[in-house]
Formats: C-alpha cells, sequence, structure tokens
C-alpha cells in the first residue's frame, strides 16, 4: 500500500485545498496519471501518481483543506515501500514540456536511398494566436503580436486587440468582458477554490490593516508620447511597464514602502525585505490572480515589459505556477484597463502598499494657465498606515510621478 | 567581361516558370513592375508538367481502371481495359491545356517571356543561354524559383529505358509488367499505387523500416496495408544496389535477393536547383542541402528573391506559390513577411493521407488531447463503399485547434477546412458548432472536435485518457 502525502508543492505553503478528485476509489491509476486537483494561495495544480495501482482511500473531499504531509491518497501498488520525502518532492513536479523536434526538410541529400518526405516546418501553438489577416495587419501597424493580449476564445488576438494595443492606450478602451462574469446559479455554494482563497485574503487585509489613501491625476502626454516612440523598437513600451519601473526604483529608495508588519500571537516585527518584488493583479477567467515581477529593481524598463508580456501570456493560457505567483513586496493594479477611474485597492496580506492606476482618457487640465484637453492618468496609492506615515506615503508617491513625468529618467537612471 | 558583352536592362526578372516563378511574374505585373521571365523548358514547371498534375490525372486513370474491383457487390458489372497511348494523350492534354492557360495568363498580364536557360554572372546581371546565342540582363529586382531534380544513385543511373525517373514513368507508353520503385516517400508511394491499380506488379524499395518518413506511424501503417491490398510488395529497410542479369540487387537485412524489373524508377529524393544557376556566383548564401539561405521575406540578398524548392521546408507547389506572392510584395517596396502557421501536406495514396500541423504522436508527448474519429460512423464514406480510416483532431490546452489530420478516401478535400481553422486559431467549439452538410466526409472534422468537446456524437464516448 501506497501512502501519498500531501507534497510541499513550493515557497513553503503549509495547505492547499481539493478542488477536484480526478480518480475515484477503485479506479486503476498509472504512474504521473493526474489524480488531484489542489489549490493552494498562490495557483492551482494537478498532481500526478507517483506509482501505479488501484485507489484505495481519498484523504480528503473536494473543498477541503488539507496540510503539507497529510494523507491524500492511497494506492494499492501492490508492495509496501514508504517512500522517503525526496522522491515525493520529485514525483510532485510537473512533467517538462518537450519541445517538438524540428521535422528535417524534404530536399538536399538525404541519405542515397532515402525518400523524400515532406514536413510542414511550422509548428502551432508556440506562436501567438491570430487569423492571417489579424497577423498582417499587426505588420502593417508595426505591432509585435507577442504583446498583445488576446480577448477571443483560447486567447485568440483578434483585429481589434490589435487596433486598440497599436493606439498605445489599452486602457482607452474597455476590455471586452468574460461572458460568464457576475453569473452564478441560485443556491448555497460552498466558499472553495480561487473564490474561497480571495475571500479570505480580503477579509484579512481589511480587517488587520488600518488603509490610508492618496489620489492624484496627472498628464500623461510625455508619457504616451515616449511609449509611442517605442513602437519601432525590438520590445515596445508600455504604462504600465514604465510605471513599474519607476516604482521599483522609488521602493528602493524607501525601503519601508516596499517592508511590512508580521503581526502573530506572539510576534510584532516590521519585515524589509532585501529585494523588490512587484505583482501585477490581472482578471482571468477564473478569478483575480497576481503575477510577480521578480527584481524589478534590477531589470531596465525594455526587460520589465517583457516580464509582463511574459506573464500575461502564461497568465492567459492558464499556465503560472506557483513560484511565478509567490514572493511579492508591492502590487500595481491597472483597473484601468476594464474602464475604471477611480477605485480604492485592498492592500494584500504581507505587503504594506499599493498602487492603482486607472484609465488614461483626454480630460480637462490646466496647462500655462489654460484649460486644455490632455491625456490624464488617474492615480491610487493605499498604504499601511501602522508602517507607512502621510508624509512617506506622499514623497513616494512624489517620486514615482516625477519618473512618470519625464520617462527618459527611466533610462538614463542607474538599474540597482 | 567579354568584348562586346552588351547587357539588357531589366525591371523585375523572373528565373523558372514554375508555380513559384509564373505566381511572382504575375504579382509582379499587378503591382506594376514590368516583368521578365526567364524559363529553359516549360511553362509551369515540375508541377503542372511531370509532377501534381499528371500524377494525379494517372490516379484519377488508375482508379477508373480500378473500379471493377471497387464496385463488386453493388450489382454493377463492369470490365476495364487500358489502352496506355490513349492514357498518355489523356494526360498531354490536361497538361497543355493547363499550361496553355499559364501562358495566357502571363501574356495578358504583360509578363515578357524569354525562353532559355539563366545564370548569374554577377550578383546583378544574368547571362541566358538559347541554343548558340547568348544574352545578357541587367536587372532592378530578380525573384529566382529554378526548382529541384530528381536525386540520382550512382550505382543505379537513369538510362531512360529500364531505369527512369518519375517523368519518364508517368509518361511510359507501355506499361511494366514488373516495376520496381526506389525510394518509399510520397512521390514513390503515389506512383505505386497508380501502376499497380492499371495492372503492373510493383515493389517498392525503402530503405528506412517506414513508407513515409517524417509522417505519424499509424498513418503510414494504414497506407503500407492499403498498398499490400492492391498487390504491391514492400520491402522497407531495403537498400537497392544495383542492375543485375536476374533483375535489381536488393540488400536487406538478411541477405540480397534479386527482383525481376523490366522498369525500375528512381524517387529518392530531390535536389534543389540552386548550383545550375549561379546562385553561389551571386553572392548568396546556400547550404550542405543545396538550400538557399532566405529571410523572412524570402531575401537572398540585396534585390535578389528566391523561392520554392530551392527554399528550406516541404517542397510542394503550393509553399512556392504562396511565396511568390511574398517575394513579389517585397520586391515592390511592400511589408510582407512568410509567415503560414502550417503547411498542408496530402498523400495521394489509397486510402489518401491529410496532414497539417501538430501529429497525433506530438499531441501525445505534448499532452495534447487529440480525438480520433472514425470514418466507420461516417455516412458518407458508407455511401462510397470505402470506410476505412479517420479523422483525428488536435488542440492545446486552450481549446485552440493546432492539428488535422485523416487518413481515408478523399481526405485530400478536407485540407481546406484543416488549414482555415488553425490558421484562424479555431476553437475546438468553433468547428464543433459549425454545422456541416450531411451527408459528407467534412462532417467527420466536426465529429472528432465534438469528441474532443465532451460529447461525440456519432461514436460512443472514450475514456477521458484515450481520445487519441
Ligand atoms: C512526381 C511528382 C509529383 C508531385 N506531386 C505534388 C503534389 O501533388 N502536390 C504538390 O504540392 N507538389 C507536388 N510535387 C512537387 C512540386 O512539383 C514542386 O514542389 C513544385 O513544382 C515546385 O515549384 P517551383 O516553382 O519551386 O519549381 P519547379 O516547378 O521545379 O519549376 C522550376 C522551373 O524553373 C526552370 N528552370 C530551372 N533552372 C532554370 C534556369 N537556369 N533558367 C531558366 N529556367 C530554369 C525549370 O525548367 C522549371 O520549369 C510533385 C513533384 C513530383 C516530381
Amino acid at each position: 500500500m501506497f501512502q501519498f502525502l500531501l507534497p510541499d508543492i513550493g515557497e513553503g505553503l503549509e495547505e492547499a485545498e481539493i478542488v477536484e478528485w480526478l480518480v475515484e476509489v477503485g479506479d486503476v491509476v498509472v504512474r504521473d496519471q493526474p489524480l488531484v486537483e489542489v489549490l493552494t494561495d498562490k495557483a492551482s495544480s494537478e498532481l500526478p501518481s507517483p506509482v501505479a495501482g488501484r485507489v484505495a482511500v481519498l484523504g480528503g473531499v473536494e473543498g477541503q483543506r488539507i496540510l503539507v504531509g497529510q494523507l491524500l491518497i492511497e494506492i494499492d501498488d501492490g508492495v509496501t515501500v514508504k517512500q522517503d520525502f525526496e522522491e515525493r518532492e520529485t514525483s510532485a513536479k510537473a512533467p517538462a514540456e518537450t519541445p517538438a523536434a524540428t521535422p528535417p526538410s524534404t530536399l538536399g541529400s538525404p541519405p542515397p536511398f532515402a525518400a523524400a518526405a515532406p514536413s510542414s516546418s511550422v509548428s502551432p501553438g508556440t506562436r501567438p494566436k491570430a487569423a492571417p489577416a489579424t497577423r498582417k495587419f499587426a505588420r502593417d501597424l508595426g505591432v509585435d503580436l507577442t504583446q498583445v493580449p488576446g480577448s477571443g476564445p483560447g486567447g485568440r488576438i483578434l483585429l481589434e486587440d490589435v487596433q486598440s494595443f497599436s493606439t498605445g492606450n489599452q486602457g482607452g478602451a474597455a476590455r471586452s468582458l468574460d461572458p460568464g462574469l457576475g453569473v452564478m446559479p441560485a443556491g448555497r455554494h460552498p466558499l472553495r477554490g480561487v473564490r474561497g482563497a480571495i475571500a479570505r485574503n480580503m477579509a484579512q487585509s481589511w480587517s488587520e490593516i488600518p488603509h490610508i489613501h492618496s489620489l492624484d491625476e496627472i498628464d500623461a502626454s510625455v508619457l504616451l508620447g515616449f511609449c509611442q516612440e517605442s513602437k519601432a523598437s525590438s520590445m515596445p513600451l508600455t504604462p504600465l511597464g514604465l510605471t513599474i519601473a519607476a516604482l521599483a526604483r522609488a521602493l528602493r529608495r524607501f525601503p519601508m514602502v516596499n517592508g511590512h508588519i508580521n503581526s502573530g500571537e506572539d510576534t510584532q516585527e516590521v519585515v524589509i525585505p532585501d529585494h523588490v518584488n512587484i505583482g501585477v493583479a490581472v482578471a482571468t477567467e477564473t478569478g483575480l490572480v497576481v503575477p510577480v515581477i521578480k527584481n524589478a529593481d534590477h531589470l531596465n524598463v525594455a526587460e520589465i515589459c517583457q516580464v509582463i508580456a511574459d506573464l500575461a501570456q502564461r497568465g492567459r493560457s492558464g499556465s503560472l505556477s506557483v513560484a511565478d505567483l509567490s514572493g511579492g513586496t508591492f502590487t500595481v493594479t491597472n483597473y484601468g484597463s476594464l474602464g475604471g477611474r477611480w477605485a480604492l485597492p485592498i492592500i494584500p496580506p504581507g505587503q504594506s502598499a499599493i498602487w492603482g492606476m486607472g484609465r488614461i482618457a483626454d480630460r480637462p487640465l490646466v496647462v500655462d494657465g489654460q484649460v486644455v484637453a490632455r491625456p490624464a492618468l488617474p492615480i491610487v496609492m493605499g498604504a499601511d498606515h501602522r508602517l507607512v506615515d502621510g508624509d512617506l506615503l506622499e514623497a513616494f508617491r512624489h517620486e514615482v510621478l516625477g519618473y512618470l513625468a519625464d520617462p527618459q529618467k527611466l533610462l538614463a537612471g542607474d538599474i540597482f | 567581361m567579354v568584348v562586346g558583352e552588351v547587357a539588357e536592362s531589366l525591371d523585375l526578372l523572373v528565373i523558372g516558370g514554375g508555380p513559384g516563378g509564373y505566381a511572382a511574374a504575375l504579382h509582379g505585373a499587378r503591382l506594376g513592375r514590368t516583368v521578365t521571365l526567364i524559363e529553359k523548358e516549360h511553362l509551369g514547371g515540375v508541377c503542372l508538367n511531370v509532377g501534381c498534375i499528371p500524377s494525379k490525372a494517372l490516379l484519377e486513370v488508375a482508379d477508373a481502371a480500378a473500379l471493377p474491383g471497387r464496385v463488386a457487390g453493388w450489382g454493377v458489372a463492369a470490365t476495364t481495359s487500358i489502352d496506355m497511348a490513349q492514357v498518355q494523350s489523356h494526360l498531354q492534354q490536361i497538361v497543355s491545356d493547363l499550361t496553355g492557360g499559364v501562358a495566357q495568363l502571363l501574356s495578358q498580364a504583360g509578363v515578357q517571356l524569354i525562353s532559355g536557360t539563366a545564370r548569374f554572372s554577377r550578383p546583378n546581371r544574368v547571362a541566358v543561354e538559347h541554343g548558340d546565342s547568348l544574352s545578357h540582363f541587367e536587372f532592378a529586382d530578380v525573384i529566382v524559383a529554378t526548382g529541384s531534380r530528381p536525386i540520382d544513385l550512382p550505382d543505379l543511373p537513369v538510362d531512360g529505358q529500364r531505369v527512369v525517373g518519375s517523368t519518364e514513368l508517368l509518361f511510359s507508353s507501355k506499361l511494366p509488367e514488373n516495376l520496381v520503385l526506389v525510394g518509399g516517400g510520397y512521390i514513390g508511394v503515389e506512383l505505386a499505387t497508380a501502376f499497380a491499380k492499371l495492372g503492373s506488379h510493383v515493389t517498392i524499395v525503402e530503405a528506412e523500416k517506414q513508407l513515409l518518413t517524417g509522417f505519424d506511424k499509424r498513418v503510414a501503417g494504414l497506407v503500407a496495408r492499403g498498398l499490400e491490398k492492391l498487390g504491391v510488395a514492400l520491402l522497407l529497410n531495403h537498400r537497392a544496389q544495383k542492375l543485375e542479369s536476374e533483375g535489381l540487387l536488393v540488400a536487406g537485412p538478411k541477405g540480397s535477393v534479386a527482383l525481376p524489373a523490366d522498369k525500375i524508377c528512381v524517387v529518392v529524393g530531390r535536389r534543389p536547383n540552386s548550383d545550375t544557376v549561379g546562385l553561389r556566383e551571386a553572392g548568396v548564401l546556400i547550404n550542405s542541402q543545396g538550400l538557399v539561405d532566405v529571410d523572412a521575406q524570402r531575401r537572398a540578398a540585396d534585390h535578389i528573391f528566391v523561392i520554392g524548392d530551392l527554399t528550406e521546408g516541404p517542397a510542394l507547389a503550393h509553399k512556392a506559390t504562396a511565396e511568390a506572392e511574398v517575394a513579389a510584395e517585397v520586391a515592390c517596396g511592400g511589408a510582407e513577411v512568410f509567415d503560414p502557421t502550417v503547411i498542408p501536406m496530402i498523400v495521394f495514396s489509397d486510402p489518401q493521407v491529410l496532414s497539417v500541423g501538430v501529429d497525433p504522436s506530438q499531441a501525445k508527448k505534448q499532452g495534447l488531447e487529440s480525438f480520433r474519429f472514425p470514418f466507420a460512423a461516417s455516412g458518407r464514406a458508407r455511401t462510397m463503399g470505402d470506410s476505412e480510416g479517420f479523422v483525428t483532431v488536435v488542440a492545446d490546452d486552450a481549446g485552440t485547434v493546432v492539428g488535422v489530420h485523416a487518413v481515408g478516401s478523399h481526405v485530400a478535400e478536407l485540407a481546406g477546412e484543416a488549414v482555415l481553422a488553425i490558421e484562424m486559431a479555431a476553437a475546438v467549439e468553433d468547428l464543433a458548432r459549425t454545422i456541416h452538410a450531411h451527408p459528407t466526409l467534412g462532417e467527420s472534422i466536426m465529429e472528432a472536435a465534438l469528441g474532443l468537446a465532451g460529447r461525440p456524437v456519432h461514436v460512443s464516448r472514450v475514456s477521458k485518457n484515450e481520445k487519441s
């Protein structure tokens, strides 16, 4: 009988929720067959079977949360060997992806007696999903499709997506909404899964952290012009990418904003990390996730934009790992992409500040004594008043806005 | 430079009149260029004259010849006889109709034709040989589409009589009694299918362990079974050595045999005509396989574009034609690139093979889901009296169609929907929710998609792990 205990699936998580059993008692399973989908605070994953055999006992019911080291499933494998921890850990890792081999070309000198074997040279699935006319449209506009979020089924990039991306104003048009948004059948539903995790975290933040907020609206014409100019380059810059670069620098200057208060039963301490990891909140089909740009203070602006694009791509394809979602020290939320102007975001547990960006749109601003229409970027900063006082909050905000008013400084600025 | 060598100036020059070259010329003319096309033999290239077209025409003839066997039991009695001379003129007629059409299109587009063999003498100049005369041309831009030629076997030289290439076999006026095809690629397989149906005793000698290397194993296996049903002998893992008095000496793992053969056709692959046109002299990079190094815009050097069988990728007519448009657009200042998601591949064997995108074995390795719909469950396949084979649709994790593979009668005609679905990044649901006409073979693509979506109709549900 083989006892499969819940393995430590990374980053010191202590428990996981059983979302769905993929096998039943009595089922015959093969090695590496997915047994169960579990959800941690960070991500959901399928755990493969370390052995072949017949399922004897399920260690919990769907929706139940179990601790690392507790019995997950018992499989009759015909032998009674106790696996050590090491083995369990490796078996829980997802199998590595095998890249498709490049098929051989038809022509050329095959071994003298070999036959001609034509092969299609391209492998779909490794490229942006877009129809030929959309790809052509993107080329004409000089838009790199790998950077464009697709709003079609399966993440397909539509003509409109390219259009709104190319106007540089990703916040210009409200993102088309998931038709399932807000829909749930009447009745009582157990609070579990991603929803349960969000509920727990938000309640904890709201009850523990005394929030203060500071709001402002800035003239974004220079920022947008800067992004526009970068369009032709291999890595076009975005307002979000530039904001994160600015935040990373400001967080280095004001480490307390990057820290947090850890208060437990018998601990009361301020934790100041030695790294700057900025999470970016994104809405996905299953709920809000916050992939993290690690060591953002060591990346230049183009690298930051690249990492954002990678994470967004993997978020859409559902392939973010626990590691991608862990370790944030500060969070940015871009509700402007959904059309919003002002919001007062909640600070995630384990952090002490959050930066919100509204939709960039033409609004009346006063420039040189005249009221003129200018693209305006609304920003909101929330902070934990236990750690961050008003003066620090304003100094931090001022520092960031200084970069956004003159993004050139971000390019010239030193990377730490 | 030879004294007195004066070069005429041309605007856009195209070398080679095959599916790559003639299409490039037409696009160039449409874009307002003055186009000159140089062809050394026949307009239409390999494809129209001695490749795709006559081979498919011959397969159609062979199907007609094999009709009595196919309709046995249908209540129709038929007998057939074959007149090879008339078969030849039938093929010639199709070829000349099509190549005549190409000539007309070119002339209507105002393309100037020059008959002769071109060779680069400098990066911006070609010498054209026609009989005894030699003329020189300079050009603003050139698109090179000189195609490919058969690879020879040194110990089995083609003599045009007993040892021949695909061209001579296609156009033979007498049906061979014992035909040996050396090479089990798609050309060998198609020729074997045709001649077996026409009545020859056919043997395929193939050095690899499977026919159609590069294709899915299961698919190749079904093709092998189809050939065996037609009476074709398959000598896999065998190499043709040389011609002896008793026949063709063939070496295999268990020793050598001599195969009786009045006709031996060598179809072991094709070699790009990059060497015969002096491309190296034009400053272009050519790899060890003879393929020309081009960028995504099909540019090999300043003002020199190269397309078709000369470039990397499957040596197929539709690839050449697609590249032609790209090269012409770019030569005329456009911003095109050659950017297909997939290039479809078809084998006109019996059963036919359609291969588009990720195949079922690759899908398995990459952990992608696939669903196989058998033609045994297709009403259309049943009415056509041929219900062997299947359609498999492969999807990625997001439910996007990334592969369509089929084996069976007439599956070549499913290529359009398959390629379109993948190019459009169609979701499995798009295929499943599109109403397909009944009864048609195309429904099988929808049925496979329905299976992938977890709600198969005309096949019973298979367990989650073995959809393919
Ligand atoms: C038996 C057979 C069956 C085939 N069946 C299919 C099929 O079913 N489907 C498919 O897609 N493909 C098929 N092919 C492959 C297809 O024919 C080629 O991929 C296609 O013809 C390549 O087009 P191309 O324009 O590159 O070159 P080609 O068609 O080879 O044309 C090149 C032209 O350039 C001319 N030329 C060469 N050198 C010079 C020179 N120096 N100066 C002037 N002119 C020159 C040649 O005379 C020729 O007309 C088949 C091939 C064969 C042999």
